[in-house]
């Protein structure tokens, strides 16, 4: 299975659990085989990652219905979600030291998804906007947006500022 | 080009999303302008860290067997063996008792052959040739959803390929001693679809030889069977072209996502190669 790897990795990331990303992959998987006549010339791993994102949502609305009308509705103002952060995992993510990853981890789910698919899969602004059912406007928009938040984000800026020095 | 200008550009060229004209631009202009080049700068350095400290989840090692599990149990497979009409059974029933017990085996021993090599394919054509006395239209859309599907499962399942091998005197023997029928098997690497090797598909209840092509990025799978009367099948199902030809002593269906002109090149390569014959 040749994308399941990128799938998972969504679900993951989406998500912010093991167990619900494996359900929803699982689901996608199942999904992907009903809708294979959708597959008309496009990228398959694209095309995978849109069933999986579809899986997510739908999850999602089932499971954590707050977590989508959240994003729908206040995105812009909201900075940092922390609501949804298993404290257990935030824990180990600290003493791992995992800033940056505990910097997306919190970025609200609208923003976070167009990341992953652009920094993680390196998916083009088109191929994210078909992904994600929006404008390419709006892809571009959420991504300034995502970058503008982990650059800004305290507990990065931190690191940030020792490090930026050397790399410009 | 100045700052108001090159701004809102400057993301899409750290994202590698402009050409011509307008990355030249930008390039020019991130030379000359440090607030610019810091900007652009940012960009490159959060997406170092990201990579190095973002963590890519790897699947759990179980899921791609559980996942695989609930595939073989979907229920459009359950609905398409129910579909197979009865006429195919004779098929199964006197061609392959005795191979019954060796082919169920097979998938498990191959799966090792499937590999990484297809992962990426985005068409499936499917060529069958038909042998069986009467197929009405419906049954022929049977079989092209049944040959989807298992296109679909192979690839997902990286059982696309069960012998490896673009030589056709590899590929042709392999799949002789496993079926009732020797199929017609060349390679098309001089018109641009190498034989990459062969497997095993069960269509319509009956073991049937699947010879797989390359196309540029797309795999090719070309479904085999000795020629009878049948209707031809619908031109199109599910977003998949289909295309249909007779000649050389064989029936040809040809079902692909790709342009319907790939397909026909396809399918008049194979007929003039088995013509030759």
């Amino acid at each position: 299975m040749p994308h399941l790897g990128a799938g998972y990795n969504l679900a993951r990331w989406l998500a912010r659990d093991v167990n619900d990303a494996e359900d929803i992959v699982q689901d996608a998987c199942i999904r992907a085989l009903k809708y294979i006549g959708s597959l008309n010339r496009s990228d398959a791993r694209a095309w995978f990652l849109t069933i999986v994102r579809h899986a997510f949502y739908d999850w999602c609305e089932r499971n954590r219905p707050a977590e989508i009308a959240r994003d729908d509705g206040s995105t812009l103002e909201m900075a940092i979600d922390h609501a949804a952060i298993d404290p257990e995992q935030a824990a180990m993510r600290r003493a791992e030291s995992k800033v940056l990853a505990d910097a997306v981890a919190e970025l609200p789910l609208a923003f976070r998804e167009v990341l992953i698919l652009r920094e993680m899969e390196d998916l083009s602004y088109k191929e994210i906007a078909r992904v994600a059912d929006i404008p390419i406007g709006t892809v571009m928009s959420r991504l300034a947006r995502a970058r503008a938040l982990l650059q800004g984000s305290p507990r990065l800026r931190a690191i940030g500022e020792r490090t930026s020095g050397g790399e410009l | 080009m100045n700052c108001e200008q090159a701004g809102p550009l400057v993301a899409a060229y750290a994202d590698g999303e402009l050409e011509g004209f307008r990355r030249h631009a930008v390039e020019r202009h991130l030379r000359g302008c440090a607030s610019c080049a810091a900007q652009h700068a940012d960009i490159l350095a959060l997406r170092a860290r990201l990579r190095a400290e973002v963590p890519y989840f790897a699947a759990p090692p179980g899921l791609q067997d559980r996942v695989r599990t609930l595939v073989a149990r979907m229920p459009p497979d359950r609905a398409a063996n129910a579909r197979v009409p009865k006429r195919w059974r004779w098929l199964g029933a006197n061609a392959l008792a005795g191979r019954a017990a060796a082919l169920a085996q097979a998938p498990e021993r191959w799966r090792w052959l499937g590999g990484g090599a297809l992962a990426g394919c985005t068409a499936t054509v499917l060529a069958f040739v038909v042998g069986t006395a009467v197929i009405d239209w419906h049954a022929s859309q049977d079989l092209v959803a049944q040959a989807v599907t298992s296109h679909v499962r192979a690839t997902l399942d990286h059982r696309l390929i069960e012998v490896a091998s673009s030589d056709q005197h590899t590929v042709k023997p392999w799949l002789s001693q496993r079926l009732d029928y020797s199929p017609p098997v060349h390679d098309l690497a001089d018109d641009g679809f190498p034989l990459l090797g062969g497997r095993l598909t069960t269509l319509g209840g009956q073991s049937v030889a699947t010879l797989v092509y390359g196309y540029r990025k797309h795999t090719i799978d070309v479904f085999v069977r000795p020629q009878a009367r049948e209707a031809p099948p619908p031109r199109a199902l599910r977003g998949f072209n289909v295309a249909h030809a007779r000649g050389a002593g064989w029936d040809w269906l040809v079902v692909s996502d790709a342009e319907p002109a790939v397909l026909n090149a396809c399918l008049q390569k194979l007929l003039r190669e088995s013509s030759r014959q």
